[in-house]
């Protein structure tokens, strides 16, 4: 807790003192309207596959409590970035990174941290919904808890709130017991966010979550991430211009020019990048030109 | 206006148009099938080739130059790949078909009279080869035989499971050398198996001919079978669901145990399975193993014990009626346990499919 005290005011003292760290969310918007403090940040990070770089120079921060959309063209590394941040991105053979990623404000890269703490603290929601073949809804909810060992307490109410906040409990709370295959595909979207909730997590990293999903789903899910939003950290990879618009607080822009690695070519208040972006590719992209 | 829109309904019944057949497929169809049929009931008639010969070496390729000639009559070019194709498939599995049907009923017709509760419940004490059917039998083989797969199953399942997850989940250095290793396993003959294990444990004074010798042995060949079929099913299990667990914040060791290990529960029962069907019959590992024995013995560290594979090889080198009888009776008993066993896992899965 100290050790985080300190980092984070010597953060502030850098910024203080001039060092500016370009692109970051929050450097182009000291207006910040959650007024809040960063909980998750990256710096100067690179990410290989094997020789080859795909992501280079990726600034951003997160502010906490508040929504943060990647978009992008395809094959950009949105996803690869999202899973630098829950370190999972280390399980590719053949991966390789430089720069570090600040989870309050201690590098979650350091041989010291135990990368299962990132993950119970950083949870993740895929871009299919993958529940657990094997379980019923309700051992899906608790599998989290299980698999990391925490302790569950009352889990008949860990279950209801988790699958309340997913907007899922109303359609599926007779049949708790149900495997959870038997489910729809975006129930089982939903199933998935019930379960990164149930263990607490800090952080909600998610990727194209509803780009598998019918509009009725994708609405309903939208609207969780927007309740999530007001006690959580949420990053969203989307293709879809119009829901970055409508579920997010911030945006980065990723676009990787012919031949070269990809970069975030802007990033800032959502509204900002839609409605008067700086840079032209932003507008092109955001406006339906390309990608 | 109503009555119309009744009598319009009720008009229209459930079709299926893709179903008609016109008539110049139906006659080329049926050409394709009575020509080669007819020449092959003539020759098998006329001349003195023996039937298989016939069907192999002259109904099949008459069947498949009929079936093509025909087709292409009647739908041109395109039709003869799909002539070809389908006959070639169906022949192959009657073929095979028809070589199972007949080991499956000689043993049944053969087998069949002997079978009887005093031929499944006693032992072999006091039975001569010339001792009539319905004194003795397979019961204490059928124990033994139970007795030393189990103790195989015990040994090669933990390790034939463990050495998949280790291929597929731990993907350690040496994943490629241990799938090398075990395919090369399951080339070894089995009385290679038998014959390492005698010299292993038997001339070495460790244990003497034994049910745990045999369950060594068979252990042998029972491993590459169980690791290769687990290594197959435990890859089915999707990486979202591996990536699931690991980002909830579950160890590696969790992940196998609570996510990959149940949803791969069916096919790893299949697994185990394969593995003793694979072994059940294996007589020759058991001979320099387990030996052979009269009285039921359940001790799996000392003294021979009888199991059925070895059953049947005592009695059919007799030469005697009855004992080829209790042979073929013996090896009835093996199909049928086989066959429950089989039976019993499908059970175990449909029963898991309907839950979900």
């Amino acid at each position: 807790m100290e050790t985080t005290k300190t980092n984070q005011a010597s953060n502030v003292d850098a910024e203080m003192s001039g060092v500016r760290v370009p692109n970051t969310v929050r450097d182009n918007h000291p207006s910040n309207p959650h007024n809040s403090t960063v909980l998750l940040e990256t710096k100067d990070v690179h990410i290989w596959f094997g020789k080859r770089l795909i992501l280079e120079k990726v600034n951003l921060a997160f502010p906490e409590n508040s929504v943060t959309a990647l978009i992008g063209p395809s094959g950009c590394g949105k996803s690869t970035y999202l899973r630098i941040l829950n370190r999972m991105h280390e399980f590719i053979p053949g991966a390789a990174l430089a720069g570090q990623v600040l989870y309050n404000g201690r590098d979650m890269y350091d041989a010291k941290v135990d990368p299962v703490d990132i993950r119970v603290n950083i949870g993740m929601v895929f871009q299919r919904p993958n529940p657990f073949p094997s379980m019923s809804i309700k051992e899906n909810v608790l599998s989290g808890l299980h698999l990391a060992q925490l302790e569950i307490k009352n889990p008949e109410q860990i279950v209801q709130s988790c699958l309340e906040r997913a907007s899922l409990w109303t359609e599926v709370k007779d049949r708790l017991n149900a495997s959870a295959s038997s489910l729809s595909g975006g129930q089982q979207q939903r199933l998935c966010i019930a379960r990164a909730l149930a263990v607490n997590p800090k952080i909600l990293l998610m990727d194209e979550p509803c780009s598998a999903l019918d509009p009725g789903s994708t609405r309903r899910i939208e609207g969780t991430i927007r309740e999530l939003a007001s006690d959580m950290t949420v990053v969203i990879v989307t293709h879809n211009m119009a829901q970055a618009q409508r579920v997010s607080d911030y945006t980065a822009f990723f676009l990787a020019e012919e031949g070269s690695p990809a970069q975030v070519v802007e990033s800032g208040l959502t509204d900002e990048i839609f409605s008067k972006p700086k840079d032209p590719r932003t507008n092109d992209y955001v406006n339906g030109l390309f990608g | 206006m109503s009555t119309t829109l009744e009598r319009e309904t009720s008009q229209i019944q459930p079709e299926r148009p893709w179903a008609k057949q016109n008539k110049s497929t139906l006659v080329a169809n049926l050409i394709a099938v009575i020509i080669p049929t007819t020449l092959l009931a003539i020759l098998f008639f006329v001349t003195e080739i023996p039937g298989p010969v016939l069907v192999v070496a002259f109904f099949f390729p008459v069947q498949l130059l009929t079936a093509g000639v025909t087709t292409f009559f009647d739908r041109g070019k395109r039709g003869i790949g799909d002539a070809v194709l389908s006959v070639a498939c169906v022949t192959s599995f009657g073929l095979v078909l028809a070589l199972l049907g007949s080991v499956v009923f000689s043993v049944i017709a053969r087998g069949l009279n002997t079978l009887s509760f005093s031929f499944v419940s006693q032992n072999n004490i006091y039975i001569s080869p010339t001792t009539e059917i319905s004194y003795g039998g397979v019961g204490h083989a059928i124990l033994g035989t139970f007795l030393v797969v189990f103790i195989a199953l015990i040994i090669a399942v933990p390790l034939g499971i463990a050495s998949a997850i280790y291929i597929t989940d731990i993907r350690g250095r040496a994943a490629g050398f241990v799938r090398f290793m075990v395919q090369a396993m399951s080339g070894v003959p089995s009385i290679v198996a038998g014959l390492f294990i005698f010299a292993a444990v038997i001339l070495t004074d460790v244990v003497g001919f034994s049910a745990i010798a045999g369950g060594l042995a068979y252990a042998i060949l029972m491993l590459p079978t169980v690791a290769r079929t687990a290594e197959e099913v435990l890859k089915l299990v999707p990486k979202d669901v591996r990536d699931a667990a690991v980002a909830l914040g579950s160890s590696r060791a969790r992940v196998t145990l609570l996510i990959v290990i149940p949803t791969a529960k069916t096919g790893l029962i299949t697994a185990v399975v394969l593995g003793i069907a694979r072994v059940v019959g294996e007589t020759a590992p058991l001979l320099l193993t387990t030996s052979n024995a009269n009285n039921t013995n359940l001790n799996p560290f000392t003294n021979p014990v009888a199991t059925i594979p070895v059953y049947i090889f005592q009695f059919l080198g007799t030469g005697y009626e009855t004992s080829i009888n209790r042979a073929w009776g013996a090896a009835l008993v093996l199909l049928l346990i086989v066959s429950i066993l089989f039976a019993l896992t499908r059970l175990i899965s449909r029963k898991k499919r309907e839950k979900q």
